[in-house]
């Protein structure tokens, strides 16, 4: 499998303030890492949060930057790659990243490496997504214009939610027998095409 | 103990039957007797082929209207005529054709005291040939919420994305366009999909269980 890290100065320093790291503090910043993972931009920790590692660590402001930015590029390569873990742990260690350390990297990867996965393979450049599905099946029985009436009638309600803005919006839609027919007909044939696919 | 003996006007016999009008007389309906009985059949005809294509659908002016003012005819009339045929033919029509006959119907027309020669017209209106076309207006007019006017669909397999390296997961991308005008697009991912394919194919057997249950139910 291709390098996933190729070892520049910077992921050199990185590397030894990895070892120098205390060894219990080390799973839970990981931990902390993959679960902000997929998120796109948000910070994997707060302002505070890192002004306290700074303290515990006894760590630089620059040097606890270069630390946690190079752990998540370590985790998003590996996620980006779908890295076996004895691979992923084969190319740390040729980073000359302490085997204990290389360790604890490599279990919290096998953890949580399919959730991640999965979460990622969700993300979209697409913001809006189809999310609620609503229905209601009405027979009506009159109108203004006409009395004894026996028309059934579907409501469907769906719920769109835009990802950036979190934003829902409802489509509210109306079918006849006829109308809902023709609708059943074009979600056959998509089912048809990724039916094909696989 | 005496008894009184009440006898009906026209002396019609079913006085178990609501008429096609309802339980009471439209007030449209009872203020059109007067007039109606001085009407020359020519322009009874005319005001009520107004009425048809008013009921049918298409637009009238309020020029035809007037244009059939005369000197007898005044404006106050004619409004008042067409006002009256009009409620009475809407009366009428909002029976399907199964649950009124014409015999009932011109026996009501003569409760009502309308000129029996206005009788046949009325009758052709409501049974004869241009009523599949009000009905269709009818059902066209109805108050609906949008329908879908056209769907656009996609399906799209992402294969490698800047953050995941394989993806081959397909997608299905979906552009509906409503009849209100509104256009809608979205992703529908594979799962929630199946769900909407199984939910409406599950309308679709409820609205067809429904059918077959509710015409051997509710009786016209």
């Amino acid at each position: 499998m291709a390098l996933m890290f190729t070892a520049t100065p910077s992921i050199k320093k990185a590397a030894a303030l990895i070892n120098a790291l205390d060894a219990s503090r080390f799973p839970l910043i990981l931990s902390r890492i993959l679960q902000k993972i997929h998120l796109k931009d948000e910070r994997t920790f707060s302002e505070e949060e890192e002004e306290k590692l700074q303290s515990a660590l006894r760590l630089s402001a620059p040097d606890l930057e270069l630390l946690l930015q190079t752990l998540e590029f370590f985790l998003q390569q590996a996620a980006y790659h779908t890295a076996k873990p004895v691979v992923l742990g084969q190319q740390l260690q040729q980073l000359e990243i302490d085997e204990d350390k290389v360790k604890a990297i490599v279990e919290a990867w096998t953890n949580s490496a399919k959730e991640i996965v999965q979460k990622l393979r969700q993300c979209r450049l697409n913001h809006k997504q189809l999310e609620d599905i609503n229905w209601r099946l009405n027979l009506q029985m009159a109108q203004a214009s006409k009395t004894k009436m026996k028309l059934p009638n579907a409501m469907f309600e769906l719920g769109i939610k835009d990802e950036n803005t979190q934003e829902k919006e409802k489509i509210k839609l109306e079918f006849t027998h006829d109308e809902l027919y023709a609708f059943y007909n074009q979600l056959e044939t998509i089912q048809r095409q990724l039916d094909s696919l696989s | 103990m005496s008894i009184v003996q009440v006898v009906g006007s026209g002396g019609s016999v079913a006085a178990d039957r609501t008429p096609f009008y309802g339980v009471r007389v439209p007030n449209e309906v009872k203020s059109l007797v007067k007039p109606l009985s001085k009407l020359d059949k020519q322009v009874f005809r005319k005001i009520l082929q107004l009425i048809v294509s008013d009921i049918e659908g298409s637009d009238i002016e309020n020029a035809e209207l007037k244009s059939l003012e005369t000197k007898e005819l005044n404006e106050e009339t004619l409004h008042t005529l067409y006002m009256g045929l009009h409620t009475l033919l809407q009366c009428a029509l909002r029976h399907p054709l199964t649950s009124i006959k014409q015999e009932a119907f011109k026996e009501d027309l003569q409760d009502l005291q309308v000129p029996k020669e206005f009788h046949s017209d009325l009758a052709s209106v409501v049974f004869g040939s241009r009523r599949p076309q009000i009905e269709r207006n009818s059902l066209d007019s109805r108050p609906r919420l949008p329908q879908l006017e056209n769907l656009k669909w996609r399906v799209d397999v992402a294969i490698s994305t800047s953050v995941l390296n394989r993806v081959l997961d397909p997608t299905v991308f979906m552009e509906m366009t409503l009849s209100n005008g509104k256009l809608h697009s979205f992703e529908v991912p594979v799962s929630k999909f199946q769900e909407l394919r199984y939910n409406v194919a599950y309308v679709l057997k409820e609205m067809e269980d429904l059918e077959k249950r509710n015409i051997l139910k509710i009786q016209d």
